[in-house]
């Protein structure tokens, strides 16, 4: 084949299929999700061309998945070898890319982490542990950016992703999905805009079932692309869900291969990592081929599904969604003149009550949140979490104390304090500190006073 | 008696074993007709033998080589059928290619029809343009040839005298441009190729060798000579493969060893992992084209004994071309060998003159003679250490799409560096050292390559591909399609059925094959679950003919 423009970098890709994991045999999330895809992108041979460049994944380490998650117990309980693949995947990509040898790059692996929040009681969603946040994180930590942008194309709200960076200003979460009022995980309402001292870095944008790549293209040049330019992320991340497809069997929108390929083409994200998507034979193939070539910067022009068909957009339909993105432009032009409700507030610190539930394992969290109000730092955070495994089944409660890559010394300080006292009083079966500012994760087992920690190498 | 002839660029080698034992080699400069090359080779160390005794020919040439690069066949143009997918723009192959309706999908299921108006029109088009030779590829033609095959039988009925390859024969695995490629190169070749054949079977009748005669594959296997000519693409680079069987045959087993094979003006590294040479994960690269033909992972480093040596400010490099040979056998300029020389590490040429030769090539330096020499042998060394290094490195690299595959992924290092070819024996202690590895120049090394040619073996395999949901299995490199019952079809069966097609396969080859030998080198097994149930199973099979050597060399006869 020959190609132009050779000296451009070329598009990382990590295909990972993990061919030997599933769920469960019939679960959605199985061995042959991504047979045809795989199939697709063989035969096209697109790791044959220069502008693509295949690696092969390695595994996160525990660290990196406890400085974004507290997994309860330990990391170890909630996460297979499969999951450190897919969030290892996310990670290599990323580091490629910020060392400039890839121009941008596609973990197109599974199993997808969107669902994932803070603490992780087990699977939700299809997702135990989030890739895109846990690499987040790792770049933040370890290669000095600063500003994220993570746009979320999932039909599905990515609840776990906006949880994790609900209280971080210098990371824009923005997620378009199918309306929570016809879908799991029955969340992300456009009045979801992130915690006091990161107002509006989360968006929300439910769209309303029969959507088409028309109002997805409207709601990505006249809402995502403006706040993008007026964020200036350092880096660009799209959470790339594949449901909102035709033909997709869990969700109800009508977007082609053709508009997720123009999405990521405006977007220009330096990474995607796959999420849902569970059309396999009829948008997979079709959809991950779109993006990978977007990506790539290739002409995918002639990439049509079978059935595939302009779809047409009621006029009220697209008016509702044009009112929508109105409406949150109003609320991202005052996003810094934001003012708490007394009613949230316990002296210094922001605190409310969370119910998260575990739709896969069956699990049902309280969690009671608590966001230190500081000047200087975006504050430290200390969740009490409590997990009632069904069947009368109830977890100890446990104590995460989380404290922001640029937290000031007093809320380190303050944090720490709390660990150790939470160690004594016994009132926690479980203890953690994740410190993102010094790269360090402790964890303490009450029952047999044992400490671990790990620290970034 | 087993007789070995590998006909390389520069060299025509030849070996006669008996048993495990070499009886006979010669070694003669290659001739402008390589057929003329191979005899006279076959003529000298079949001398003393009677052509009764003689029960196998292997031979490994390179006379697709040097059609493909001298372009010496008729012209060749490429009807494909794309379907939907990366833009066809992209294709270029370097040929008249017509770009034809229809579309396959990933399950073997028709999307779009062929249009047979359109197919006509494409084919006066070619009529006009005097095309004789066309190749026909579709994309996912390994999963339904049904559109390559209805194509060629509309060229078969209007245009009876031309010949048609078709893509899922020519390159079943998937890779849709690879297959193009190489369908084009098979259409290309197999007629001038054929050519070869028949005058070397008239000129061993001739001679009355009654012996089985076999060609050598890019990936150690061999062909019976008639069937070559079905996949004639198969037989290039093969050199490389003859090197590294013959050191399998010269070494102990199981050992992880890195072949050298310096020549005059190129290196050819290979690796043998644990006594198996590391095929490639992917294709050859044939005339700067990608194709599907399996070859052993060999990285050339375009640097020999003849290499021209010169200074790059206060650097000594080498460049890739060759002026003569080297200064102390009476050539123009410094070469490695002259380093060598100065060194000891060969007894090649006369020694004033490779003193001579370095300490010109040193003096701007300030550097003695020998400084000098000893500076190009680390260069050298340097350079071909590094690209078994890479080597090593994107083996390691490979990408594994299976958890347990990625687990498995672990470093191997190479115990032996074995120097074959003869080219700069001198470098292989120098490049062992760098490794951590002994150094071994093993018996025969000059005839390696014609050894390896001697114990190499057929392969056969036989693809399955079977589909519960839709009914059917088929055998890949047949295109070959039978129903099978979806409730009582299973994994035992599509075995079963693999193993028989191969058994067939190798009668059909003359090989004698028993069930117990046969290997599966690929199994894959999906459920496949619409809605929360189980609608069907694929099973993907591949299952060959055992790999390997016929025999280890224990002991020279000679």
């Amino acid at each position: 084949m020959s190609m132009s423009n050779a000296s451009e970098k070329p598009t990382g890709l990590i295909f990972f299929p993990a061919f030997d994991w599933a769920i469960s045999p019939t679960h959605p999330e199985r061995e042959e999700r991504l047979l045809y895809t795989r199939d697709q992108i063989f035969e096209e041979g697109i790791m044959d061309l220069p502008q693509v460049s295949e690696y092969t994944p390695v595994l996160a380490t525990t660290h990196d998945i406890a400085m974004t998650h507290f997994c309860v117990p330990r990391v170890e309980d909630q996460v297979t070898e499969a999951h450190l693949i897919a969030a290892g995947a996310a990670i290599l990509l990323a580091d490629e890319i910020v060392s400039g040898q890839i121009k941008n790059g596609f973990a197109l692996v599974r199993p997808p982490g969107h669902h994932s929040m803070r603490v992780v009681h087990g699977n939700r969603g299809f997702c135990n542990i989030n890739n895109e946040a846990i690499m987040v994180n790792y770049l933040r930590r370890r290669k000095g950016i600063k500003r994220v942008a993570i746009i979320d194309s999932d039909v599905h709200h990515g609840d776990g992703t906006q949880d994790i960076f609900w209280h971080d200003p210098d990371v824009l979460f923005i997620s378009f999905h199918q309306d929570g009022r016809t879908i799991f995980p029955g969340t992300g309402f456009t009045n979801e805009l992130g915690g006091p001292g990161a107002y509006a870095r989360t968006i929300n944008i439910p769209l309303p079932p029969g959507a088409t790549d028309e109002s997805l293209l409207y709601i990505v040049d006249n809402l995502i692309l403006p706040v993008l330019s007026d964020f200036k992320p350092d880096f660009i991340v799209n959470s790339a869900g594949q449901d909102n497809h035709f033909t997709d069997p869990l969700g109800s929108m009508r977007f082609t291969a053709q508009g997720y390929a123009r999405l990521t083409e405006k977007l220009r994200p330096d990474l995607a990592v796959l999420e849902g998507g569970y059309a396999i034979e009829t948008a997979l193939p079709y959809v991950n081929m779109g993006i990978i070539l977007a990506l790539a910067g290739l002409d995918y022009s002639a990439v049509l599904e079978p059935d595939y068909q302009k779809f047409r957009e009621s006029a009220d339909l697209a008016g509702q969604v044009r009112r929508m993105v109105d409406q949150l432009l109003q609320r991202w032009a005052k996003r810094d003149q934001v003012s708490i409700s007394q009613s949230d507030m316990t002296g210094n610190y922001f605190q409310h009550t969370k119910r998260i539930y575990y739709d896969t394992d069956n699990i049902q969290e309280n969690q009671l949140e608590k966001l230190r109000l500081c000047d200087n730092c975006p504050g430290y955070l200390s969740i009490e979490t409590k997990a009632n495994h069904g069947y009368g089944q109830t977890g100890g409660k446990a104590l995460c104390l989380s404290i922001p890559i640029d937290a000031c010394a007093s809320c380190r300080t303050e944090a720490a304090d709390l660990y150790e006292k939470a160690k004594k009083a016994r009132t926690y079966s479980y203890v953690y500190l994740q410190d993102k500012s010094a790269d360090l994760f402790l964890g303490y087992d009450t029952a047999n006073g044992k400490e671990w920690r790990s620290e970034g190498s | 008696m087993f007789v070995g002839v590998d006909v390389g660029g520069t060299y025509t080698d030849a070996v006669l074993l008996d048993h495990e034992a070499v009886r006979a080699t010669a070694k003669i400069p290659t001739r402008a007709d390589l057929l003329e090359s191979v005899l006279e080779a076959l003529d000298i160390v079949l001398k003393d033998v009677d052509n009764k005794d003689l029960k196998r020919i292997v031979i490994s040439t390179t006379v697709i080589t040097n059609l493909i690069a001298g372009r010496k066949y008729d012209k060749v143009a490429l009807l494909l059928i794309p379907g939907p997918g990366l833009s066809h723009r992209y294709y270029d192959f370097k040929t008249k290619t017509i770009i034809l309706t229809g579309a396959i999908d990933y399950r073997g299921r028709e999307i779009v029809p062929l249009d047979e108006k359109e197919i006509v029109a494409a084919l006066s088009e070619l009529a006009a343009e005097g095309y004789k030779k066309v190749g026909v590829a579709g994309k996912f033609s390994p999963r339904n040839s049904a559109h390559e095959k209805q194509v060629a039988a509309i060229i078969q009925e209007k245009y009876p005298d031309w010949q048609v390859e078709l893509g899922f024969r020519a390159g079943p695995q998937l890779n849709f441009p690879r297959r193009a490629a190489t369908t084009y190169l098979t259409c290309a070749t197999r007629e001038p190729y054929r050519n070869f054949v028949n005058s070397v079977r008239q000129a061993l009748e001739k001679r009355k060798i009654s012996a089985e005669v076999f060609i050598l594959k890019a990936d150690g296997g061999t062909m019976p000579l008639d069937k070559s000519v079905e996949q004639p693409v198969e037989t290039i680079f093969s050199g490389p493969a003859a090197s590294t069987l013959g050191v399998q045959a010269l070494t102990p087993p199981d050992e992880t060893e890195v072949v050298v094979d310096i020549g005059g003006t190129t290196t050819d590294i290979a690796l043998i992992l644990n006594g198996q040479p590391l095929l490639s994960a992917k294709g050859a690269r044939v005339n700067e084209q990608l194709t599907q033909v399996h070859t052993l992972a060999v990285r050339s480093v375009p640097v020999g004994g003849d290499s021209l040596l010169e200074l790059a400010g206060d650097e000594i490099v080498f460049r890739p071309e060759r002026l003569g040979p080297a200064y102390c056998m009476g050539g123009p300029a410094p070469t490695p060998t002259d380093a060598l020389r100065v060194l000891g590490l060969t007894a090649l040429g006369e020694e004033a003159k490779a003193e001579v030769a370095m300490e010109k090539l040193g003096a701007p330096l300030g550097l003695s003679a020998a400084e000098t020499a000893g500076r190009v042998i680390d260069l050298i060394a340097d350079s071909i250490t590094a690209e078994v290094e890479k080597m090593f490195l994107e083996w390691e690299q490979e990408p594994a799409y299976r958890i347990w595959e990625l687990l498995q992924k672990r470093k191997v290092r190479p115990s032996i560096v074995a120097g074959v070819g003869g080219g700069a024996d001198g470098l292989i202690p120098q490049i062992a050292a760098k490794l951590g590895c002994d150094p071994v120049i093993p018996p025969y090394a000059p005839v390696a390559n014609a050894v390896g040619a001697a114990v190499a073996r057929p392969t056969l395999q036989v693809s399955l591909r079977a589909d519960t949901e839709q009914g059917y299995y088929q055998i890949r490199e047949e295109g070959f399609q039978g129903k099978i019952d979806k409730r009582s079809f299973n994994e035992q069966k599509a075995l079963a059925l693999a193993r028989e097609k191969l058994l067939e396969r190798a009668a059909d080859y003359g090989l004698a094959v028993t069930p117990d030998e046969i290997e599966v080198t690929y199994r894959e097994v999906f459920n496949m679950i619409r809605g929360w149930d189980t609608s069907g199973r694929l099973y993907d099979f591949t299952v060959q003919t055992p790999r390997g050597i016929t025999c280890r060399i224990e002991k020279g006869g000679k």
